[in-house]
Formats: C-alpha cells, structure tokens, sequence
C-alpha cells in the first residue's frame, strides 16, 4: 500500500479527474475500484470541496452540508449508501436526521414541526390543515409514481438515448403479472407527462389548501430555483427520496465523507495528488489528449472527468482556445447559474438544551412564495428565507459539553455581490448576520446572541476562494425543465462538444447538492469507463 | 391491459421529447462570447490573494533592539488586500538555501493597506531563533519576500465580542494591537479598548510614543497602561507581571469584558494561572497562535523520558522518500526544515492547517492546545507537522507545496 502512496505523478494516466469536490471523488473511487489508472488532482489540501469543515476555537463546523438524501439506514439503504458502503467499502459513520423540519413562516404565523416518512409526513400536513387529508394523499401517490418511474429507469442502466424505447421493450418482454406492468406503465405515463412541468404546475392541480402547500415546499431552497420554475420531476423525486429514507449526516461533518472516499482511493491504488490546480485540459482535433497542472505537470490522458462547471472549462481550461467550438460557448451561456451561498455559523456557549433548542433543520422564513424569496436573493440584504440547523441535535457529541454549534444559510444570486468592495466587506458580513440572528431569535423565542463564542461568516466570495466556481456558484445551474436532468441526459451525446472530456459534480447532468453530486461521479466514472473500452 | 398497448399514450413520449427542440433552441440562440468577468472571484482575490509578492520600503527602528519593516507591493500595486485588524502575514524567505516561512502580525492599519498601499510587521531581534536573525541581517530596502494574504482569527468581531476589551501584551505581542487601536480609532469603532502591555525593560517599550499619542486622541477608546518587571529607577509606573491583581487593578471592572492576548509563551503560561481566579468564560478570552512552542516538555502530557531522544523520519515528498533525525522536542515542521525539506506551512502554530500531512506510521505528541486537527483528519491519519513532535521512528507524505 505504502508504495502506491508514495508514487509521484506519473507521464500519464487512463483517467484524470480534475477536482476532489464530491463528484471528482465520485468518479475516482468508481474508476479506481474498477482498477483504472486514475490520477485525481486538487488543488487544496485537503480533499471534499464543499464538502468540509474547518475548526475555530472549540467547533469544528460543518461547511456546507445540511443533509444528505438517499443514505437511509443499514437495512435499507439509499443509492448513495450502496455506492459509498457496498460498492466502494468507505469507512462513513452515518447518523439519522430526527426530523425533516421545523418550518416558521413568520410573517404569517406558522409554525410546524415534519417528521420523516410518507404517512407521518402526510398526516401531519392533514392533521394541521383540514380537509387537505385527500389532495395530499393523491399529491403524494402521483409524486411516489414519478420518483418510482425515475428508479425504473435507472435499473434498466442502459445508454440514456436507448433509455425509453428499450424501457418500453422491457415492459413488453416482462413476465410480470399483468397487474403490475399496468401499474408501471401508470407510473411512467406520470412521470412522462409531467416531464416538462414546473412543481407548480404540476402542484396546482391537485386541490391542496394553500396552506398545505406552504407547508409542503420548503424544500425548493435545497435546488434554489423559485417553484414555477423548478422542474417537478427533480422535485418529486427529491421529496420521496427525503421522505422514504430519512436524511443523514456523516459523525464527523461532510469532511469523514471526504476523506472516507479519498482514503478509499489510494487503498484502490488510485493516486491523489494536492496542492496541484489544473490551469489547461489540452485538446487536439476536438479529442482531450492531457492536462497540465500550475505546478508545472504535463500529464497525457484520453479521458478528463472534471468536477469544475463547463462554464470554467471551457472558458478557462480547455487550451488551446480554438478547440472551444462556439457552440460550447453557447451551450454553458445558455443556461442559468444558480445561486451561491452566505452561511452564518455560530459555536454558543451553552447547549441547546439550556437554549431551548429541540431541532435539527429549520426553514424560516417570512412567506412561501418561492418567487418573492427568489427575488429576495438579489438584493445585498438579508434574504426573506434562512435554512438553519443545529448540529447537536443530530450529532449530539459534535461539540464540547455546554456548547452548540448552529449555522444558516441564506442564498445570494452571485450579480448581487458584485460591487461589493473589499474594504466594505467585513462590515456588510457582520451587518447581514446580525440580521439572521434576530430573524432566528424573534422567529423562535430562543436568545442566542448573548452566547457567541466562535462566530464565522462565508460568503459568496468564500465559496469563489475554495471553491473556485464561477461567481461563487454552490449551486449547479438552474433546474428549470428545459434543463432537469432528464433533458440533459437524453441530450448528452449531442452535448459532447469534446471527446473524452465528461463533466462531474454539482453542475453536470444530476443537478446539485451532495447526493446529486457523488452520483454524478459514480456516473461519469462509468462513461469514462465505457469510452476506455468497458473495463 | 395488453402488454402492446402499454405505452398507448403517444402524446406521454412527445412531451418529454418536446423538451429537447426546446433546449436546443435555447442553446443555439445564446450567446457565443466567452462567460462574462467574474466579479465575486475578483473580489475574493482582493480579500485573499493565494500569494502576494512584496517588497520592502523602508526599515525604522522602534527600540534598539526592534525594527519595523514598511512592505509595499513589488508590482507597484497601489493597494494591498484589507484586512482585520489583528490578522498576520506568513512570509517566506531563504535562509541558508532552505525556503522559510514565519508568520508576523500587520502592525499597520487595514487602512493604511488600502490607503497606504502597505503593510508594516515589527520584529524584535530577541524573539525567535534564526529566521530572526536572518531578517534582522539579510532584510533591507529593497528585499523581496514572498507572502500569504492577511490570514488568521485573532481580531475584534462585534458580533461574538464585548465592545470593552482588555487587550494584555507582552514584549512583540503588541504589534497586533497597534493595528487593532489604529482600527478602532481611524474607523470610529465603538469599541473601548484598555491595553496593558508587559515588558521587562524600559526601552523596550515597543511604539511608546505612538500608543499614548492615540491615547490622548481618543481617550474613550483607548487607555494604555505600561506593566515593566524589570524597573529602572526612573520607571513610575506599575511594576512586575500582569498578576490577576495588576490586571483588577489598571483595567478596573472585567465582568463581561473581552480579553484578548498575545505575547511569548511565557507569558501564556503566566496568564493562564492569573486569568483562572476570574472564571471566565471561553468566549471572553481570545488567544493569538504564537507559532511554534518554544519548550514542549512544559506540557504535562509530554513524555518527559523522550526529551532527549532523536527519531528517524521517513519523509515521503514529491516522489521521494528521505529519511532524517528528528528530535522529540522540535515539531516535525523543523526537522523537515533543517533537512532542506520545505513541505507548505504558515501558522506554524496547529491552527491554519496548511502543512497537513499524512502519518503513515509512527507517533507524535500533539499539545491539546495547538491541535487544530479535524475530527476526519485524524480518523483517517492526517496530522499538522507544525504543532506534532515525534514520539517515535515516524514515515510520512508530505503534500508538494
């Protein structure tokens, strides 16, 4: 094992992946468990992205990550979960969510703890709102048909142009009972339907009180994009995902998850290399044939997975220029970046019990309308809506005895923080934080100010500094229909402006967040494995 | 329902197919130009350069025994990034062949960064060991030295910190609260800030003049109090060191106050003795990193029967493996240091965890107080060879720098 970890970047590699974020991980850990030649390079020291955590005084805080979906426990795993344990043997140590949120509409009075699982979920929305009771069911029974359609298509794991007409070819050839092919076929024509819909669309149809659907959608935060426009598929699929397995974290913030993979990827023989940024993904005749890294490395190589946007490639790595086809120009100008980040996060000088403070994940915020908080997001104030948690009540021992760690997160399209100069910049990030904190303490009754003891602001210019995304993106881009997932992959070959070159993490074809993201490296690993010969 | 008639919906597949004319049309029609400029990177590379080139402008000394260094930027830039009052510079230069960094104090005003275009550090040629007297030797006007941006945690935050603040320094630890008066003052904070500063002798008192001169400005935002252990006869003010009751006695009132420190190691140890009988709490006492810690073996956790011990260590950097002595009382940083390894660091105190390595055997000591480890890093190996001192024959991998 020693031997493999102490070898230096070598002339050339089956795969490079450029970028150890969620996806560059993903990726590398597919191919090196499949025992490809891959080289992963990063150029922090430190493997994740955004997927990390940083220590102040007596916190350790978690940078970016709220909860990750599709984990599940043990006996009944989620997607990510088999991949991380049951595919690639990483060493995580996942705790369960308690709940899936307290949700304060404040300026509207509305206060309501949601737990976990369909039917719990369901009857606490139609306990609290009546007569909802039979539009909720029906909502839910059409959302779980579509989240169903969606995993069918991925067992079927075939080639995304053949994805349908071979899923139609299944379902003919099926020996299954007639009963269920009929009910599948409900659920495909569901989900094709819908396909093209926005959440609101496709919610307004089902007669749910106004206040179920407040109720219903703080979520839309975790993708960004206000409900009439976000694509109701992604939606649907996200909010069964959270609702059939819980949600979870990993003991020792996102940073175990990354260095669960990474580890993993050396003990594979893959070869991590830090301290190296990319600056050229070199091309010629349209076909990647290597990279060269800042720190003077010239590797060869007929396959690039890159964790950076295609925004960033194509604008800044592919070299030279000319290999950048107009038409890639177009493809990433066309499309939506979605927002980045402000997160708050406090290490308090008493626990949440002394504190009052019962929950993990909170949505607060001053109205549902996804728009209106959308909008919000444009402006250099604090915006109307805040995703908080605090960590102790899932990871109870995450920090000393008689402390809490609590963070929020607010969202900032990145054009608001454009003219921001540097020598106001400290001063605006205390100003907006402040302001979160009195929507907390006003919003919950809970006083917490008195109690800092560690305090630490990012911003979307913090998310640029280690991120290194266009504008400071954390969010891939936009997931209106035209640009879901589904339309990506059913697009993807016409997309391949340059051979051998395959997008990973938040901004390629899954969408964002951490689930999303590590999915999308597994997927783009299989890509690369398939162009090398099928391994 | 017969199995052909499954997908008897025509219109189900158009519409999932109707999406893709739709993208294509939305691609084809967008611009062809290259991503407009990236604002917020800009801004982010203002605030924290990944390196800054600078040059000194002119040297003055403060005492006899210490000097200020004026740094502009080598490329004539007319500002430098601001910053927070209180943050340091790890700069780098070359000692005897062996790139080196140490990380000092801005004890300039984040404005003087902006309006100024410079930084000034102040090093006292006591303090430190060899790298000091190198800068005190080699670093002249003219010099270039190469720079982290403005980095570290120790400053004044409105939001965790009371506004009355006690600031205690000791010998060359008053450099970061020349920064944070200067801030205080030029910017019209409210914040009061009561400053007692520690020395041994009468002229080493470290911007003298300066300090009472912004204290006379502004009155209410700033008292300095001068605390000498080694007084000579002309000396009228309080002597000795900055006992609990020296401390009562010049800053009056502490309750809730916020008490920030910065000075030698001895000084630390001192004040921590004295600071216990006010049972404050952790928020109200903010530490400065001092680098690296003189004399390890202080720690009562230390393996005292390992002091005089010297270990092999297998350093694993860029592709090759070397194996050097390193003794248990110097960090694994320095041993890799005097062997002309140079692996990245800048805190050189276990906080920034820029040098973080990999352990692949062996054991260090690691004193609980400069362990700024992750919880993840320590799960799968990983250690700050500035902070850890070899316990053991020791193998590790470097990161490239």
């Amino acid at each position: 094992m020693a031997g493999k970890q102490n070898q230096s970047i070598d002339s050339s590699y089956d795969v490079v992946v450029i970028g150890g974020g969620n996806g560059g991980l993903g990726a590398a850990l597919k191919l090196a468990s499949k025992g490809v030649r891959t080289l992963l390079l990063e150029q922090h020291n430190v493997p994740g992205g955004f997927a990390t955590s940083f220590v102040r005084g007596r916190f350790e805080f978690e940078a970016s990550l709220h909860e990750l979906s599709s984990i599940g426990p043990a006996d009944r795993k989620g997607g990510v979960r088999k991949f991380l344990e049951d595919e690639s043997q990483c060493d995580i140590e996942w705790l369960p969510v308690p709940e899936a949120y307290r949700l304060i509409l404040y300026g509207e009075g509305l206060d309501i703890t949601l737990p976990f699982g369909i039917e719990a979920f369901k009857d606490t929305i139609a306990q609290r709102v009546p007569g909802s009771r039979e539009a909720i069911d029906e909502y839910f029974d059409f959302c779980i048909d579509v989240s169903d359609a969606l995993e069918m298509m991925n067992r079927i794991n075939k080639p995304p142009e053949k994805l349908l007409r071979d899923f139609t070819d299944f379902m003919k050839s099926s020996d299954k009972p007639a009963r269920e092919i009929a009910e599948n076929a409900k659920k495909m024509s569901r989900f094709l339907k819908t396909v093209p819909c926005t959440v609101d669309e496709v919610t307004k149809r089902f007669n749910l009180p106004d206040e179920a659907v407040k109720i219903l959608y703080p979520y839309w935060c975790y993708l960004g994009i206000p409900m009439s426009r976000l694509s109701f598929t992604i939606w649907a699929a996200m909010l069964i995902d959270y609702m059939k397995y819980g949600a979870y974290v990993p003991r020792m913030r996102a940073q175990e998850l990354a260095n669960a993979m990474e580890a993993r990827i050396r003990e594979l023989g893959g070869h991590v290399e830090y301290n190296t940024m990319v600056e050229r993904i070199i091309v010629r005749n349209g076909k990647v044939t290597g990279v060269e890294t800042a720190a003077g490395d010239t590797i060869k190589t007929k396959q690039v997975i890159c964790n950076a946007s295609p925004t960033v490639a194509f604008n800044e790595m592919v070299y030279p220029k000319n290999e950048v086809p107009k038409i890639a120009y177009k493809y990433s100008n066309a499309r939506k970046h979605g927002g980045s980040g402000f997160v708050l996060y406090l290490g308090l000088n008493k626990s949440p019990e002394e504190l009052g403070i019962k929950d993990y994940g909170f949505f607060i915020s001053k109205t549902m309308n996804t728009d209106d908080i959308y909008g919000s997001m444009n402006r250099l104030s604090n915006p109307d809506m805040q995703a908080t948690i605090c960590l102790n009540n899932a990871v109870p021992d995450c920090s000393p005895p008689g402390t809490t760690i609590i963070s929020f997160t607010t969202l900032f399209m990145m054009d608001t923080w454009k003219d921001v100069k540097p020598r106001d910049y400290f001063k605006l990030k205390n100003s907006i934080a402040s302001d979160i904190i009195d929507v907390f303490e006003s919003s919950t009754g809970t006083r917490i100010r008195p109690h800092i003891e560690e305090i630490e602001v990012a911003t979307p210019a913090t998310f640029s500094r280690y991120g290194n995304t266009y504008g400071g993106g954390i969010y891939g881009y936009e997931l209106d229909p035209w640009d879901a997932p589904i339309t990506r992959i059913l697009n993807m070959k016409n997309e391949q402006y340059i051979d051998g070159l395959t997008f990973a993490g938040g901004y390629s074809f899954i969408g964002h967040g951490f689930s999303s993201s590590i999915l999308s490296g597994r997927a783009a690993g299989q890509i690369a494995l398939k162009n090398l010969g099928g391994k | 329902m017969e199995k052909s008639n499954i997908f008897d919906s025509a219109r189900d597949m158009a519409s999932l197919i109707g999406l893709l004319p739709e993208r294509n049309k939305r691609i084809k029609s967008a611009s062809d130009a290259p991503a407009p400029f990236d604002h917020v990177r800009d801004l982010a590379s203002k605030l924290h350069p990944r390196r800054l080139e600078l040059v000194i402008s002119s040297v003055n000394y403060e005492t006899p025994t210490t000097k200020s260094f004026i740094m502009k930027s080598a490329d004539g830039a007319a500002e430098l990034p601001f910053f927070r009052a209180g943050q340091y510079l790890s700069l780098r230069s070359e000692v005897r062949g062996v790139s080196i960094s140490r990380p000092y104090s801005i004890s300039s005003s984040p404005n003087d960064a902006v309006d100024g275009g410079f930084y000034q550090i102040t090093i006292n040629k006591k303090d430190g060991g060899f790298f000091t007297q190198h800068v005190w030797e080699e670093w002249e006007v003219g010099t270039k030295l190469t720079s982290s941006g403005p980095c570290g945690f120790f400053y004044y935050d409105d939001l965790r910190d009371s506004n009355e603040i006690i600031a205690l320094a000791g010998g060359s630890g008053i450099t970061p609260f020349r920064a944070m008066a200067k801030d205080i003052i030029e910017n019209d904070l409210d914040v009061k800030m009561t400053l007692l500063y520690g020395i041994r002798l009468a002229d080493e008192i470290i911007f003298d003049r300066e300090l009472q001169e912004l204290a006379k400005q502004a009155p209410e935002k700033l008292s300095v109090h001068l605390v000498c252990s080694e007084p000579d006869e002309k000396w009228c003010g309080p002597t000795g060191f900055m006992s609990a009751n020296c401390i009562r006695e010049l800053a009056g009132d502490i309750t809730g106050k916020t008490f920030f420190i910065c000075g030698p190691q001895a000084m630390y140890e001192f004040l921590k003795k004295e600071l216990a009988t006010f049972n404050l709490q952790h928020k109200h006492i903010r530490r400065e990193v001092f680098g690296e810690i003189g004399d390890v073996t202080v720690f009562d956790s230390f393996p005292k029967e390992l002091a005089d011990k010297t270990f092999d260590l297998t350093v694993n950097i860029a592709g090759r493996k070397h194996t050097i002595p390193a003794k248990a009382t110097e960090t694994v940083l320095v041993a890799m240091e005097r062997a002309s390894l140079a692996p990245p660091s800048q805190c050189r105190s276990g906080e920034c965890g820029v040098c973080n390595s990999l352990l692949m055997s062996g054991d260090v000591f690691i004193s609980p107080e400069n362990d700024g480890r992750r919880l993840a890093h320590k799960k799968f190996g990983f250690f700050h060879p500035c902070s850890s001192y070899p316990v053991s024959d020791m193998e590790i991998k470097v990161m490239r720098s």
